[in-house]
């Protein structure tokens, strides 16, 4: 992408108001609520600096966008180059690609094509040299063309609608291997069972310590909050992979320090609150924020900006390239609780089981307005936690700012009514 | 002597209600909001408590509820206006054997929430992005037929016609369908009609999305106008339990609410 | 108690089950030698042709000797002999169900080496596809058949004599088990007879069969073994038994990934909690590479003895990565 002379002499008009929204969120972050981890810091420090400064986001070698989880990181950083997840959560953006997409669809994809139609997006991820879209919702899978025609290299990750039969497992690792193929052309290496299992050990570590922290989530009264989940998980998305690891496993050490000495980070009573749907993106983390300004702690999610996205992990028999590959493949399709395939009854159990084992109160639902298999789905996910009397609440929304009010409104009621639920009990 | 205080700021209205120690009722007031709504609220509980002799002082704990519930200083705490609809529908339905599901169609938007034996919410949906199906739309509608909110429920059973059928699901397109209707000459009985049926049928769906259960309670200041209970009732297929003032049962609620907080603690 | 328990779950599985299976392979095909005799009803492949050193002999030999009885005699008062073998196989199998073909067999002890090879040559394997494994796993039940239908025709004189062990005749076990003792007389086509000479030189083939086989495919004779068929039609009220619980997977596929026996139901059924399936050979090495804490496990006597552990996982593939990391 070419930036002529007068483009790079403008003061980023664009960054000086995306900034002031991202800003403006990570001031209610840190400020509305008393005791933040120390450990945290790394992460407040670390989105102040890429996306209200603009500074470019740390990469080695080809930097490869990908827009979804099931691109299979590992396979890029195994060729040398670094992932950067391209998914938007800036409703700065989203009205930039309001103005070539439809009214009606999800402000996820608009905003993400709004920052790559921009010039000096923030993150700065310029020099983008490959976007991987792994051909998920419908949106997603128009957005190619479109992509490749503001100039980008696409490559188009073909995943199946369905994930059920053993076609579509087969078609899947075909797809993959066929990644595989276009970076070895990208990056002029070869795939070797050493710098697979490398990368692996990598992204493995990361995993690890996730699942410590989600561990420790577990914990009641809360020793941590949502907001700062959200932004742990989000930083994954163009982070260094290492020094993230890094962070966060201090960020464990710190909590495990509070669980010994008893450390409360909400109130004993606030409900605990299990987080679904379309995926909070900084800075777009309004809900769950709302929700803990109200009293309420998230204690778990399911989506695919944070716990789908770091839950899984990859077991591999033998430490040979079929199996590596295969096996990576296998882990990005077959857990995946995404609604884009036909049937969900892997995501009804994963929320029943997290339900269960944090303790929660009552769910959130989050759709975004556009979102068909978001608000599809909601409907089978609310009657089977009816059946296991657990309240949820639906609640459709995009980027804008202004329905503040009315979602402030539902989700206080919502939490007032487990309050009383828990009171009566 | 106690007594306990809810306020109901809403977008166009401000509701007051004072309950007494025992939780009865002792008095309610409404005022519009107008532009300074934290004044205009003042005035109206200071207004109320006047009204009835009571001290500030004896006041012993407010609850502000409504979408100004956040800035009024004055109270001790906040809840959200479908918690306070609930618990003022379930206390003042007592008499009429119990309500379950509350449906409440406000100046700008318009609620269903459905409650257990206790008037505690199991589920509510609410409607506050489209002005179609609240009260602002009849506000437009009584406009352009040039008659008074009062009158719309006498239109509505003055005709001899059926209902017309308003299409427009936008209340300010609506508007042009309504001229149209009246220079093609048909009757404004008969519009005001399909205008009550239109909102009706576009709260019933509302409320399906809770689910329906007797007793069904109306509130909000449209509960008022006798034509558009006799449209829900009809969409609804049951009977509607209508307070004598439905403007404050949301306040009455928080004042109930009030009590209650205060006594447990 | 639970620091007992986190080191059993976090065990490495691999090293442990290499030191049991050569322990039971030196008791099996070199036991004899110590004077050591478990009975000749195991439910294992310890051949009885190794005839010095075996330390027990496999239920197969004498089942097929006793079937081959002429039916007077075995319908009549041999039959409870044969009824009380048959008992007392069941009453060893009971103890460790199909965790003989996992840990004790010679034979997979053998293939899972050949394996070893394998890996360490850095040569990849295959794997079944979906169809391939349908149609192929019915043969061992049709090998179990024939070994009970062919002595039965012996006994009542439908078929010759000489066919008298049937399955022995075939088995890979009867000539590459004696090798181990130095004894490469079972290596040869037995010209004596027609039947005998076609049987023995099937039992060749098959052996050259099992040995490629092997090689690339984990496993790959036991997916045709009539043992491990009669195993699973007894396997309901053993001991050892390995549980799921479906409401804690995520159909990761992990399981599904390691099972040398490529078996699909580990991780697509999430209903049964009695997860063992007709060709597992309760190696165990699903319940090891399993991320999701309590998902899958083995039980004793309805005693959890190893569970899957979300700690005992990362320790393990992080074991892996490290491992890669010095030897490469």
């Amino acid at each position: 992408m070419n930036t002529t002379p007068t483009e790079a002499k403008a003061p980023p008009y664009n960054r000086s108001r995306q900034a002031r929204e991202a800003e403006t969120l990570l001031d209610r972050i840190e400020d509305d609520f008393p005791d933040n981890p120390e450990a945290m810091r790394y992460f407040y420090a670390l989105f102040r600096r890429v996306y209200c400064q603009g500074e470019p986001v740390k990469h080695q070698g080809t930097l490869v966008g990908t827009t979804c989880i099931h691109a299979p990181e590992e396979l890029i950083y195994a060729f040398g180059a670094t992932p950067v997840r391209l998914c938007n959560g800036s409703y700065h953006y989203d009205q930039i690609g309001a103005d070539f997409m439809p009214a009606k669809s999800c402000p996820l994809v608009k905003a993400t094509l709004g920052s790559l139609h921009a010039k000096a997006a923030v993150p700065n991820t310029a020099a983008l040299d490959l976007i991987v879209n792994p051909t998920t919702c419908d949106q997603k899978t128009k957005a190619s063309a479109m992509m490749e025609a503001m100039g980008y290299q696409v490559h188009d990750l073909e995943l199946p609608p369905a994930k059920e039969s053993e076609e579509a497992r087969l078609y899947w690792q075909r797809a993959v291997r066929r990644l595989a193929l276009r970076l070895r052309e990208l990056t002029g290496r070869k795939l070797t069972r050493k710098n697979l299992r490398q990368a692996m050990a990598r992204t493995a570590r990361a995993q690890a310590a996730f699942r410590t922290l989600h561990q420790l989530r577990k914990t009641a009264p809360a020793l941590f909050l949502g907001k700062d989940a959200f932004l742990v998980t989000n930083a994954y998305f163009f982070d260094d992979l290492d020094r993230w690891t890094n962070a966060v496993e201090k960020l464990n050490t710190e909590l495990l320090q509070r669980q010994q000495a008893g450390f409360q980070a909400a109130q004993k009573r606030a409900p605990r609150i299990l987080f679904t749907g379309s995926p909070p993106i900084f800075p777009n983390l309004k809900l769950p924020l709302l929700i803990e300004e109200a009293g309420g702690v998230v204690v778990a999610d399911e989506t695919c900006s944070a716990n789908r996205m770091l839950y899984d992990m990859t077991a591999v028999d033998e430490w040979l390239l079929n199996d590596m590959v295969d096996g990576l493949a296998d882990r990005y399709l077959k857990p995946c609780t995404c609604p884009i395939f036909t049937r969900n009854d892997d995501r009804q159990r994963r929320l029943l089981q997290l339900a269960a084992d944090f303790n929660v109160d009552g769910v959130v639902y989050q759709a975004f307005a556009g979102c068909q298999v978001y608000e599809m789905e909601y409907r089978s996910i609310a009657d089977i936690l009816a059946a296991q009397g657990i309240p949820m609440l639906y609640v459709e929304t995009d980027y804008s700012p202004d329905d503040m009010g009315q979602l402030s409104t539902r989700i206080e009621a919502f939490l007032e009514s487990i309050k009383t639920r828990k009171r009566n009990k | 002597m106690s007594y306990f205080a809810g306020i109901d700021i809403g977008s166009t209205a401000i509701k007051a209600a004072v309950v007494d120690q025992a939780g009865q009722l002792i008095g309610t007031r409404i005022a519009p909001t107008g532009s300074s709504f934290h004044r205009n609220a003042m005035e109206t509980f200071e207004a109320l408590l006047a009204q009835h002799g009571i001290i500030r002082d004896e006041v012993k704990f407010i609850i502000a509820t409504g979408y100004g519930r956040k800035l009024f200083k004055e109270a001790d705490d906040s809840i959200s206006e479908i918690t306070a609809n609930a618990i003022g529908a379930s206390e003042a339905g007592r008499v009429f054997g119990g309500v379950r599901t509350i449906i409440n169609i406000g100046g700008q938007d318009s609620k269903a929430i459905q409650i257990d034996a206790n008037g505690n919410v199991n589920n509510f949906a609410m409607n506050d992005k489209c002005a179609a199906g609240t009260g602002r739309f009849l506000d437009v509608a009584a406009r352009n037929l040039e008659i008074d909110l009062e009158e719309l429920g006498d239109y509505h059973f003055g005709g001899d016609g059926a209902p017309l059928t308003i299409n427009s699901t936008c209340a300010v397109f609506a508007e042009s369908e309504i001229i149209g209707l009246l220079a093609n000459g048909h009757g404004k009985e008969e519009i005001v009609a399909g205008i009550h049926y239109s909102i009706a049928r576009r709260t019933v769906r509302l409320a399906k999305r809770v689910g329906i259960e007797d007793r069904v309670y109306f509130d909000g200041g449209p509960a008022l106008n006798k034509g558009l209970v006799a449209a829900l009732q009809d969409e609804l297929g049951r009977e509607l339990v209508i307070p004598e003032q439905p403007q404050t049962t949301t306040a009455f609620g928080a004042a109930v609410l009030a009590r209650s907080q205060y006594l447990s603690e | 108690m639970t620091s007992i328990r986190d080191a059993i779950n976090g065990i490495d599985l691999r090293r442990f089950r290499f030191w049991l299976q050569l322990f039971f392979f030196v008791l099996l095909v070199y036991g004899g030698y110590l004077a050591i005799n478990l009975g000749q009803y195991l439910p294992t492949f310890s051949c009885g042709f190794n005839n010095e050193g075996r330390g027990g002999v496999c239920y197969l030999l004498p089942l097929q000797h006793q079937l081959a009885m002429s039916w007077g005699t075995l319908f009549g008062w041999a039959g409870l002999m044969v009824l009380q073998g048959f008992l007392f196989f069941s009453l060893w199998f009971f103890v460790l169900n199909k965790g003989w073909c996992g840990y004790v067999c010679p034979l997979g002890t053998i293939q899972d080496w050949i394996t070893g090879l394998r890996q360490r040559l850095g040569v990849r394997y295959s794997r079944y596809t979906e169809g391939q494994f349908r149609r192929l796993s019915l043969i061992k039940y049709l090998l179990l058949a024939l070994m009970f239908l062919i002595p039965l025709g012996i006994g009542g004189a439908l078929l010759p004599h000489d066919m008298g062990t049937p399955f022995c005749d075939i088995c890979p076990g009867r000539m590459i088990i004696p090798m181990f003792t130095g004894d490469f007389s079972q290596l040869t086509i037995d010209f004596s007879t027609k039947t005998t000479m076609v049987m023995t030189a099937l039992g060749m083939l098959v052996t050259g069969l099992f040995l490629a086989g092997a090689f690339f495919k984990k496993r790959f004779f036991c997916f045709f073994c009539p043992m491990s068929a009669l195993h699973y039609l007894l396997s309901k009220p053993a001991l050892l038994k390995l549980k799921k619980d479906g409401n804690k997977c995520t159909r990761c596929g992990d399981c599904y990934r390691v099972c040398d026996m490529e078996i699909r139901e580990i991780a697509d059924d999430v209903k049964e909690p009695r997860i063992m399936q007709d060709d597992c050979i309760l190696c165990l090495k699903c319940v090891a590479h399993c991320p999701e804490q309590g998902a899958l496990k083995a039980a004793f006597a309805g005693i959890t003895v190893f569970e899957s552990t979300e700690r005992g996982f990362i320790k393990r593939m992080t074991k892996g990565h490290i491992d890669e990391h010095n030897t490469h």
